[in-house]
């Protein structure tokens, strides 16, 4: 105990009293302007709130694609069926070769038509034909829908190849894949970036405001010799503030919307697969509330203070 | 143009940065040929003058002379274009930006407009620069009543501004000013908005400070003040064209 009491001892008080005042400084600042404080909140609240929305629709969208992809990128070459097996192992090898192929398997003609009898599309031929109609295959695992190009280029022309319908699917119909991948990374990123913006633009102009409401203020503190610092300290309080309330409006929107928008567009579109949102939506909610802290809190840096 | 009555040999001071060893030189004013002024335009020119510890002296001239201009040199608000200019030890010419407000928290300062905060209370416009500015000061409420005591409105301490009178206004600006114990004090016309009455109480708070060894320097441009108070008088003349 008395050892306690002596290391208490060492410690200095001011620091303790100086947080405690800059604090109550900070709170004193806030509260005679708890109006605008939360017209921004819900400005920059809706802000988020839309683009979350949109985004987290978005994101499912992107990872119903690729899904899509995955499927895509299962591709088949179509073997001809008097292709010798020394042909096939040498069109194997050439395949298997290729980068970006990153498995090669057999299927053949009985596979494949027990695969077709199952698939909603195919029975219906399967069941019609007499004999197999369906080919043998090589089926590549791509590592992307791009590499199907170079894939047709080394299969067309080999003599184990089917000449008529060499593979599953062309070359520009994997590059359109590809594309929309692409597009809603792109639109993903895009619509954070302009939220943030946006955000950010407003929250600016908040800050901007308090030191316009309170110049004179300002103006003294920094005659009396309070550190500019400690000037700026509300202000990266007021920032902070709207950046975590304003998120956590937007993540409550998120929940929403997770919680009764997405299934229900599911049920409705099942094609579309979008599927559960909540790896989303925990990504989506920790991302918002630091992006935008991160955002809005160089704003309380970037207003500048009386001289 | 400055016509000191008194301009005497400056004390050649060696450059002191505001820093650990900015003590020496506590409560006295030196400049040395100094000349300051705004974007373009030179109000001093050639200054020099030396003002001990514990003086009260008085900066007269009209209006336009520069005394403002000197106040604010001295306060760390302009540079000197030339010259020396020593400030309680510390040399403005090398004071760098991010140490002006250390600087200033070595000085108190008192405004004609008081420069009061209108949403706190008298003891909280005391306190708060003491709260934010003096970070490491013990019972800053104790040094801020203290404060409001010497200038004899301790039993204003919870009134607004605006429910005191003007004398009373300026009365808690020099609470402020001199509750972390400055060296110095300046004064911008600190009474040019006041009565009579309300210039004698806010000049007995200026002669306690002085008496306690505080170094005042007031601009002025009233004679009575200056021939009643001021123990050395500084004339501003306008400079020619």
């Amino acid at each position: 105990m008395r050892v306690l009491r002596r290391v208490l001892g060492w410690i200095p008080v001011w620091p303790f009293v100086y947080v405690v005042s800059l604090v109550g400084y900070s709170w004193r600042w806030q509260r005679r302007r708890l109006g605008v404080w939360f017209v921004t909140v819900v400005a920059i609240g809706a802000v988020l709130s839309v683009a979350t929305t949109v985004q987290l629709l978005v994101w499912l969208g992107e990872r119903s694609l690729s899904g899509q992809l995955r499927d895509a990128s299962e591709m088949q070459v179509f073997l001809e069926d008097s292709a010798t097996a020394d042909q096939q192992a040498a069109l194997r090898a050439r395949l298997a070769a290729l980068p970006g192929v990153t498995a090669v398997t057999y299927r053949s003609k009985a596979q494949a038509q027990a695969r077709a009898t199952h698939d909603p599309q195919l029975s219906a031929l399967a069941g019609a034909s007499e004999g197999n109609p369906f080919p043998a295959s090589f089926v590549l695992q791509l590592s992307e829908p791009r590499v199907a190009a170079e894939v047709l280029d080394t299969a067309r022309g080999d003599p184990a190849v089917d000449p008529s319908i060499p593979a599953s699917y062309t070359a520009a119909q994997a590059r359109r894949l590809s594309t929309a991948l692409a597009a809603m990374q792109v639109l993903t990123w895009g619509l954070d970036l302009v939220a943030l913006g946006v955000g950010a633009l407003v929250a600016l102009a908040l800050l901007r405001s308090e030191i316009r409401a309170r110049r004179e203020e300002l103006r003294i503190l920094v005659l009396v010799g309070v550190p500019r610092l400690v000037i700026r300290v509300p202000l990266l309080v007021q920032a902070l503030s709207v950046a975590v309330v304003a998120s956590l409006a937007a993540v409550g929107c998120l929940l929403l919307v997770g919680q009764h928008v997405v299934p229900a567009v599911d049920q409705s579109l099942p094609f579309l697969r979008l599927g559960s949102p909540r790896w989303a939506f925990t990504t989506l909610s920790v991302g918002t509330i630091a992006a935008s802290c991160l955002a809005l809190l160089p704003c309380a840096l970037l207003v500048r203070l009386p001289r | 143009m400055i016509v000191p009555d008194s301009v005497q040999g400056v004390h050649p001071m060696e450059g002191t940065a505001l820093g650990p060893n900015a003590g020496d030189g506590r409560g006295s004013i030196r400049l040395a040929d100094v000349s300051a002024g705004y974007e373009g335009e030179a109000v001093l020119t050639d200054v020099s003058l030396d003002i001990d510890p514990g003086q009260f002296v008085c900066i007269e001239g009209p209006s336009g002379a520069g005394k403002t201009t000197l106040l604010r040199l001295l306060y760390g608000s302009l540079k000197p274009r030339t010259g020396v200019a020593v400030v309680d030890g510390v040399d403005l010419g090398q004071l760098r930006p991010r140490h002006v407000a250390r600087f200033r928290r070595r000085l108190g300062c008192v405004f004609q407009s008081y420069e009061l905060l209108p949403h706190l209370t008298t003891l909280e416009n005391v306190l708060l620069p003491l709260q934010l500015a003096q970070m490491d000061i013990s019972r800053p409420g104790d040094r801020a009543v203290d404060a409001l005591d010497q200038v004899g409105l301790v039993d204003k301490m919870d009134s607004m501004p605006a429910e005191l009178s003007c004398g009373q206004q300026q009365r808690v600006a020099i609470a402020r000013a001199i509750a972390h114990e400055p060296s110095i004090l300046l004064a911008d016309e600190p009474t040019g908005n006041l009565d009579r009455v309300a210039t004698a109480d806010v000049m007995r708070a200026f002669e306690a400070f002085n008496d306690q060894g505080g170094t005042v320097v007031m601009a002025t441009h009233d004679e009575h003040l200056r021939d009643r108070y001021a123990r050395r008088v500084l004339r501003i003349q306008p400079q020619a064209a």
